[in-house]
């Protein structure tokens, strides 16, 4: 049975690093190629999906990520499964493209303050120098071993997503780290 | 380590990508004819060569595509890499 619950972390404060859940959080997987997948896409979300690599795209409502060139991630915040409703019925049914419900698979956690991506560079393999200079744009890489999906969505504030069973592990991690960053 | 240049993500750490080994191997039209030794050549047995090698390789921890490279494997230099499906460069 699947755990529904989100993982119990308290936030954190350290010098220059604040780090906390940002849950609850609909997220959901699109892959497609087809014309008619964009179009439904456009029209439900009332947004282009990111066709440039590592980058995003949000409206007031929706934050829409780039995973690969058919792949991309649809986050928000609240608990409504509307959206994936409309987007499963018109997309998936169809056969358009996929439509995944994937907000139970993912733990969003939210790291702000200008020590962000010196706490980032200490356990990943990325390169963030100019990634830290531009807003909105998006990677997947390794944090302390861990896959993980970057957005930077502010100057010198992410949201990270990490698979849920991981979560812990990597919480604990960043806590540990960000003492001594 | 070494830097690879995926097609579609950019250059990225090796550690975010995994090797899947030999590159343009075509599956045999009709295995049910081939000899026990001949579909044994076809499944199992790879080159290992010391110099230029045509690899797959996957960005595992990042976009999870499937690319082409050309690596000497003598000292990890990177001479090409191309999508799946395209002509490998001639050398
Ligand atoms: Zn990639």
């Amino acid at each position: 049975m699947l755990n529904q619950e989100y993982p119990k972390f308290e936030k954190g404060s350290f010098e220059g690093i604040e780090i906390s859940l940002s849950e609850p959080n609909v997220k959901i997987n699109l892959r497609g190629k087809k014309k008619e997948f964009f179009t439904k896409i456009g029209k439900i979300l009332s947004i282009i999906l990111p066709i440039e690599p590592n980058t995003s795209s949000s409206n007031q409502q929706y934050n829409t990520l780039w995973l690969s060139p058919d792949e991309w991630l649809v986050y928000f915040n609240g608990e409504d499964r509307q959206l994936f409703n409309n987007l499963f019925n018109e997309i998936s049914k169809l056969n358009f493209g996929s439509v995944v419900d994937v907000s139970n698979q993912w733990i969003c956690i939210n790291i702000k303050g200008n020590k962000t991506f010196d706490l980032l560079s200490s356990g990943s393999p990325f390169n963030y120098e100019s990634f830290k200079k531009t807003k909105n744009s998006v990677t997947q890489t390794l944090l302390n071993h861990t896959d993980v999906i970057i957005h930077h969505k502010e100057i010198n504030e992410i949201n990270l997503f990490v698979r849920r069973s991981f979560s812990e592990d990597l919480w604990l991690w960043i806590k540990d780290s960000a003492r001594f960053i | 380590m070494f830097l690879i240049n995926c097609p579609y993500c950019g250059e990225r750490d090796q550690s975010e990508f995994s090797c899947g080994g030999e590159a343009h191997i075509i599956r045999p039209k009709q295995p049910t004819e081939l000899s026990d030794d001949q579909w044994a050549e076809y499944l199992f047995m790879r080159k290992n060569i010391k110099g230029v090698q045509f690899e797959r390789w996957n960005h595992a921890h990042g976009c999870r595509k499937w690319f082409n490279m050309v690596r000497d494997t003598k000292n990890d230099k990177i001479h090409a890499v191309y999508k799946m499906g395209e002509k490998p460069p001639v050398e």
